[in-house]
């Protein structure tokens, strides 16, 4: 089938060469008369190959396409942890042709960088948020803890010991170490890393202790032990780990960390295009297909309204906001 | 034996036709985007990705695993006949590969390529059957600490490499590990060296600085010294190699090989570090190593072994540890996940059959790129005889598009610009390039590495002293500089006592 | 005070130039304390080499004889300079086909013996294979028109 698609591609590439100009003549005019959506749509991910954005926003396009019934088109735009991608999108054109998928980078970088090209709250507005996903608290297989409160108490007994890593200064990993160190008065050191697999090898040699990792990060360690798994970050117990007890059950009260994602549009989208996208994005998050599309990656679906989203957003803003301001991440 | 079985499974499984198709393709497509610029294996594997999750896993994994290593082979065929490395592991083929190639030789250039990588890879496949397990723990074994010192030694590799001056030489590594800094700080989140410029948040973009220096600066200088009727090459020599070619690169690619197996176990560099290292190696242990530079063979075959053989092996930490040893293999385990197949050690006792037919297809899909390759060289080498003048536009254009298009940025192409101004100044004053480009891919990590290491053990030093390994690549240094040095001090003392 | 070794002269500018740039950036950035290296360390201790191997290699250049400097000549490299320059500026709204033919044109002029009919040619021939190769075959994310 491949083998097909390929080279299909290749033979019909002169072509279409030959009466693609125009193809695209006749396209660009015809597009503004017709009800929305009567051209491809652009899901800007704004991150490179292979993450969890790029699975999720691909398996969001694809069904996406079904719903909306037009094609949605899924295009890396990586660059300056969202940024650039997002940047893109904020600049667009509103009609609902252009839209972004972003995780928690998008209400940390407001805070977190000394400046910004656009601003969240009035050029972006969202669409639907489309999922959710716990942290899960692992340990190096050395440490002698096997729950939250024992992490603590180990850590208290041994201040200034313990590293804890992450996937780089204002990553929802680190962000998620600071509130924990926030919350129980606990002194570790937090090392960054690239991406959070490239801490694992130092994990498993005890070179850091701990880091709030995604479920799709800790996996391939998990599953055989080479690092240990205490805790998950929902307040729910998640279905990757249900013998795990949520940080929140070992008396962290309300300690939540979400790695969350949701698709965003430029602001002053009118209304029946911000409808028409929301019903299908909605709709298509209740696809029994991708709900076990997502769950590979442990990401549940969750569709909200564009309102419900706005809120959401606002709390994950001022939630982050000061656990920056209070752990002073921006003085190094 | 078990590992015989072993192998006589995976070649089963590997040679069943769907797998074998899909090994052709992945191979296939992997060489036409290595001679493409502009589009690298990652992205490939990414467009093939959503594709691939409607594949048997085993035969989507042939597949990417054929892209990457069948890029491998592509990069080379650009960085020999129009000196554009497209990745940082054929830099070093372009030094005595395109100066063969305008000698007339670039056929024999590029099957020596073929055949060394080929060869390489066989070996390679074999070290991933027997050795993985053991391989893997050793690659265990590298903390920050460990990487600084590997990566010091390779910089100081780096200098050797050089055939002018010795000061030049690490001026300009210094000055690519500065470049290389450029960018968003892993380790304080801080944009150093962007100078307001969004567009550098990410730092230099690798594929714009090499296609300015080697690329497009090298264009500037043709066209001051020759007519544009002259084809890239005067006269074409014979396609193969001959038999005494082949003869005398035979050590030179068992060095090469052997390096390239081990160093590609380490993730984040070490296949990169393989053909640069193996570069150094056969300079120092030639009996005339003036040879290196002005299109030595065994310049072409050392570096070309050991950045295949470092390809095969980089699978060892991904499909025994499930440590990606680059964004490939990040997207490899990806893809893997999403067929609910985790990566690590149980991989090789829950799948063998994917394991082993992974391990069985990669020599397969080497046969399959030599058989490939070679009768493409025949094809390659009237391309280099087009008339000068209707070259360099082409070499212009393309580097434009492939700048462009890995990340749709204009910061990129302006960038490009700037470095077609430096590499042209470079040229001209004898400084070369393949340093600095060392420095700039190692230059970042070497300082990720370094303060990490820093700030897990306290800021305490001697924790480069602490392991075995550490101390083993700091000796080697020290070796090195004395060694490189040592030639400097005598030359000196003639000068002087000359006068 | 003669210039013995020009080569070696204008490389040490070249390199002092280039240490004198990170220095100034770096300095802007924090040193760190303790076992907490800040960003402005390694890049500034590489300024300081960088300065010292230029200064070394210009005040040598002084002293030891070396190669002269091939005259530079202006035409070949600006043209390339300039085309590559206006490809950037082009590509994002204008499309592929127009940046793409534009570019090659351009730096047909960086050579001596250029045919213009050649030029025109060469310059279709190229653009329609790379659309044909990157927008149709690879599917890259490029316009092939102008878009507004």
């Amino acid at each position: 089938m491949v083998v097909g698609r390929v080279m299909r591609s290749l033979i019909v590439a002169p072509v279409m060469l030959a009466v693609a100009g125009a193809a695209s003549i006749a396209a660009a005019s015809g597009a503004a008369a017709q009800a929305y959506p009567s051209k491809p749509v652009r899901l800007v991910l704004p991150y490179s190959p292979g993450g969890i954005i790029d699975y999720v926003g691909r398996t969001v396009a694809q069904h996406l396409s079904t719903t909306l019934g037009q094609s949605v088109v899924a295009e890396n735009r990586p660059g300056a942890g969202g940024i650039t991608g997002t940047d893109t999108v904020a600049r667009s054109a509103p009609d609902g042709y252009t839209i972004v998928i972003m995780d928690p980078a998008i209400v940390i970088n407001p805070t977190l960088q000394p400046s910004m090209p656009y601003d969240l709250f009035k050029q972006l507005e969202v669409v639907s948020m489309i999922s959710s996903s716990p942290e899960v608290v692992v340990v190096a297989p050395e440490l002698p803890v096997k729950t939250m409160s024992e992490l603590v108490a180990y850590a208290k007994a041994n201040p200034g010991k313990l590293n804890f890593a992450s996937a780089g200064i204002g990553t929802t990993p680190h962000l998620a170490g600071e509130l924990f160190k926030q919350r129980t008065g606990v002194d570790a050191t937090h090392v960054p890393y690239k991406s959070i697999g490239q801490s694992y090898p130092d994990m498993m040699s005890n070179k850091v202790q701990f880091a709030f990792s995604s479920i799709a990060g800790a996996l391939p360690f998990t599953t055989d032990n080479r690092v240990r798994a205490i805790a998950t970050t929902g307040l729910k117990r998640s279905e990757v780990y249900p013998d795990l007890q949520t940080v929140d059950e070992s008396g962290l009260k309300g300690f939540e960390v979400d790695l969350w994602l949701g698709i965003f549009a430029p602001a002053g989208m009118p209304a029946d295009v911000m409808s028409k996208l929301n019903e299908a994005m909605n709709k298509a998050l209740k696809e029994p297909d991708l709900i076990k599309a997502f769950a590979k990656v442990g990401v549940t679906p969750r569709g909200t309204s564009p309102k419900d989203g706005a809120v959401f957003l606002k709390a994950e803003f001022d939630k982050w906001k000061k656990v920056i301001e209070d752990g002073k991440i921006k003085d190094n | 034996m078990e590992v015989f079985s072993n192998i006589a499974l995976g070649f089963g499984v590997a040679a069943t036709f769907q797998n074998i198709l899909y090994c052709a393709l992945g191979a296939l497509l992997g060489t036409v985007v290595g001679v493409l610029p502009g589009i690298g294996p990652v992205t490939t594997v990414a467009m093939l990705l959503p594709i691939s999750f409607t594949l048997e896993p085993t035969s989507a994994l042939i597949m990417m695993a054929g892209i990457y290593y069948g890029a491998q082979y592509g990069g080379s065929t650009t960085a020999i006949l129009i000196n554009i490395p497209g990745e940082a592991s054929s830099v070093i083929t372009s030094l005595d590969g395109h100066k063969m190639a305008r000698m007339g030789r670039a056929g024999p250039a590029l099957g020596i390529a073929a055949l060394g990588s080929f060869f390489a890879g066989c070996v390679a496949t074999f070290v991933v059957s027997f050795g993985a397990p053991p391989l893997a723990r050793m690659a265990l074994q590298f903390g920050p600490a460990e990487y600084f010192s590997l990566m010091l030694c390779g910089l100081i590799a780096a200098i050797v490499l050089a055939r002018g001056s010795i000061i030049k030489a690490i001026a300009m590594v210094v000055l690519g590990l500065l470049f290389g800094l450029a960018g968003s700080d892993v380790n304080s989140g801080i944009r150093r060296f962007t100078f307001g410029f969004q567009g550098l948040a990410d730092g230099i973009e690798f594929v714009a600085l090499s296609m300015a220096v080697y690329g497009i600066a090298e264009v500037a200088i043709n066209l001051e010294r020759k007519a544009g009727d002259v084809g890239v090459v005067g006269q074409v020599g014979r396609v193969f190699p001959s038999w005494a070619d082949i003869r005398h690169c035979i050590p030179s690619v068992l060095r090469g090989t052997s390096l390239g197996s081990v160093l590609g176990v380490l993730p984040g560099g070490g296949a990169l570090l393989a053909s640069f290292a193996a570069y150094t190696l056969e300079k120092k242990v030639a009996s005339h190593p003036r040879t290196f530079g002005e299109g030595d063979i065994r310049g072409v075959a050392a570096p070309e072994s050991a950045n295949n053989a470092g390809a095969q092996t980089s699978f060892i930490p991904m499909l025994t540890l499930g440590i990606p040893s680059n964004p490939t293999m990040a997207l490899m385990i990806g893809a893997l996940m999403v067929h609910g197949i985790t990566p690590g050690p149980r991989v090789m006792t829950d799948r063998p059959d994917l394991f082993w037919g992974v391990v069985a297809s990669m020599w397969i899909g080497n046969l399959m790129l030599v058989v490939l390759n070679l009768p493409m060289i025949g094809l390659w080498i009237r391309l280099v005889r087009m008339p000068y003048r209707m070259m360099f536009p082409a070499i212009v254009g393309f580097c434009c598009i492939g700048t462009y298009t890995i990340n749709s940025n204009v910061t990129d192409v302006a960038v490009m610009a700037f470095f077609v101004v430096f590499g042209y100044l470079c040229l001209k004053l004898d400084c070369e390039p393949a340093p600095l480009i060392l420095g700039f891919v190692l230059g970042p990590m070497m300082e990720e590495y370094l303060r990490r290491a820093l700030l897990i053990s306290r800021g305490d030093p001697m924790v480069f002293l602490s392991s075995p390994i550490s101390v083993g690549f700091l000796v080697a240094s020290a070796l090195l500089l004395l060694v490189v040095a040592m030639p400097m001090i005598r030359a000196r003392r003639e000068e002087a006592l000359a006068e | 005070m003669t210039i013995r070794a020009p080569k070696d002269f204008w490389s040490g500018l070249m390199f002092l130039t280039f240490a004198a740039v990170g220095l100034m950036a770096a300095s802007g950035y924090s040193m760190g304390r303790g076992g907490r290296m800040g960003p402005g360390y390694f890049p500034l201790m590489l300024s300081i080499v960088l300065g010292v191997l230029g200064a070394i290699l210009l005040l040598r250049s002084l002293v030891l004889t070396g190669e002269k400097v091939e005259p530079i000549q202006l035409r070949p490299l600006l043209t390339l300079v300039a085309s590559v320059l206006i490809f950037g500026a082009m590509i994002p709204t204008l499309g592929l086909v127009i940046s793409l033919s534009t570019v090659t044109l351009i730096a047909a002029f960086a050579g001596r013996d250029t045919r213009p009919k050649e030029a025109v040619m060469l310059s279709i021939v190229l653009t329609l294979l790379s659309v044909g190769i990157f927008v149709y075959a690879l599917r890259l994310p490029l316009s092939v028109w102008p878009v507004f």
